[in-house]
């Protein structure tokens, strides 16, 4: 039984020390499988890495800032756009009577905020009134943190107001002359960057979620 | 006891190159064709450079006219007023020029227009922006000359589109202005996308412009709107 033992000892051991050339051959395919499947992840990580971001919005390379101007608040201060350098801004254009666009966007920007979490620090949402006949800062103070309490509202004259939207692409006209009036108007909104210049556009129904993936975008660069 | 030899792997092709030189020119691949993207510059684009005005403004058949109106569509605009006549800058013929062109451009079935908007309200009524159309042959369809109140006016072509023009009654009491014959190439998003700073811009140039705005709007959806993208990211722009 001994003399049986030792050789079977022995073959293992050989086989142990040198194998098979089959064993050598699934060995290294099995490296060559791994190396391409590592080269592969790198190869997608650097496609994504230099891959550009799939804005939702359309994305803008402006080299001047817009104009600066200056509205009262609903932070009970006048201030201008200068005043928020440093933050992402994104202005929306609307009324408190408007009876479906603008509750739907305000709650998508609220949403937006949500989506972002701390970093929803380095963004501020500005409503911009265009009714200033029935929005006074009272009224939008009331309106907007119905959506959040950390929007702004903004309003002035007739002329101030016109001065402004103009020169966000914004267009709007008063339609009807009774007290219940409505304004046709554009309903994109306008990112602003931390140097004052436009910087994107979301159409009218880009949900939350996707405006926060854009921004997170954004303040990641 | 059979000691197996080592197994060269052989890989074709590859087998004069060194395993180290093949990874490496592997992963180096995707950095290599961002690099040839950025030099070579396979698609052009051209800039989006700032937000277009909005305004309601009056046509030269009194209907309104504003930038809703024109969403979606491609915009070439001009600026001047009227009773320009010579040596005033008159731009309208590059207008007309522009839309004797439009039947030959790659417009792939997208909108162009033209519109000319006046920055003499007081004497540019309807009729007279109408009369100066039929003098340049405007087509209402693709051509509207616009016009509004002054103040407006100042908000949307000098601070919105940045056109500089100044009423001169000192140099001519007829009323006439001062200005900067300029052209605006603005998008279906209502964003700029090229100025013109000349009476006498190029129309090779106006006509490739509008082309290529055209060819972007066209081909920029799904995976192609990401090739654009990039286009954009590594300012693949015409010289």
């Amino acid at each position: 039984m001994n003399t049986l033992r030792a050789p079977e000892v022995m073959t293992i051991a050989h086989s142990a020390a040198t194998p098979t050339r089959p064993t050598v051959l699934l060995r290294r395919y099995l490296l060559l499988a791994l190396a391409l499947f590592a080269l592969l992840l790198l190869v997608n990580q650097a496609v994504q890495w230099a891959q550009p971001h799939p804005f939702t919005g359309t994305v803008l390379q402006a080299a001047a800032p817009l104009a600066d101007f200056q509205l009262p608040t609903t932070a009970g201060k006048p201030m201008r756009l200068s005043d928020f350098r440093g933050k992402y801004l994104l202005f929306y254009f609307g009324y408190t009577y408007c009876p479906d666009v603008c509750p739907l966007t305000l709650a998508s920007l609220a949403d937006m905020l949500k989506h972002l979490g701390p970093a929803a620090d380095q963004v501020q949402v500005i409503f911009v009134s265009l009714d200033p006949e029935r929005d006074t800062l009272k009224q939008l103070a009331t309106y907007l943190p119905h959506f959040h309490p950390n929007f702004l509202g903004m309003t002035g004259t007739s002329e101030e107001i016109l001065q402004v939207v103009t020169q966000f692409g914004i267009f709007y006209e008063k339609r009807g002359e009774t007290a219940g009036y409505t304004i046709d108007h554009t309903s994109t909104v306008v990112v602003v960057d931390p140097e004052g210049r436009p910087q994107e556009l979301f159409p009218y129904g880009a949900t939350g979620e996707q405006m926060a993936d854009d921004l997170r975008y954004l303040l990641g660069n | 006891m059979r000691i197996a030899a080592p197994v060269p792997v052989r890989l074709g092709l590859w087998s004069g190159v060194s395993k180290s030189t093949l990874w490496t020119g592997l992963v180096a691949l995707p950095f290599l064709a961002m690099l040839a993207f950025a030099t070579f510059k396979p698609i052009l684009v051209l800039p989006r450079m700032a937000l277009a005005p909005g305004f309601l403004l009056t046509d030269q058949a009194g209907a309104r006219l504003t930038n809703e109106d024109l969403r979606g569509a491609l915009v070439l605009y001009n600026f001047t007023y009227t009773n320009c006549v010579a040596p005033c800058p008159e731009t309208g013929a590059v207008m007309a020029a522009v839309q004797a062109q439009l039947p030959t451009m790659a417009t792939q079935g997208l909108p162009v227009r033209l519109v000319t908007l006046s920055f003499d309200p007081m004497r540019d009524s309807a009729d007279h922006l109408r009369s100066y159309a039929e003098r340049f042959g405007a087509d209402p369809a693709i051509w509207r000359l616009a016009t509004g109140e002054a103040m407006p006016l100042k908000y949307i072509i000098g601070g919105g589109f940045g056109v500089y023009y100044q009423p001169n009654p000192a140099a001519d009491p007829k009323g006439d202005f001062t200005f900067e014959p300029t052209f605006v190439l603005v998008d279906g998003a209502g964003i700029v996308r090229a100025k013109y700073r000349t009476a006498t811009p190029d129309l090779a140039i106006l006509r490739r412009d509008i082309e290529l705005v055209v060819k972007e709007a066209v081909e920029s959806t799904g995976a192609g709107r990401l090739v654009y993208e990039a286009a954009h990211l590594f300012v693949c722009y015409p010289k």
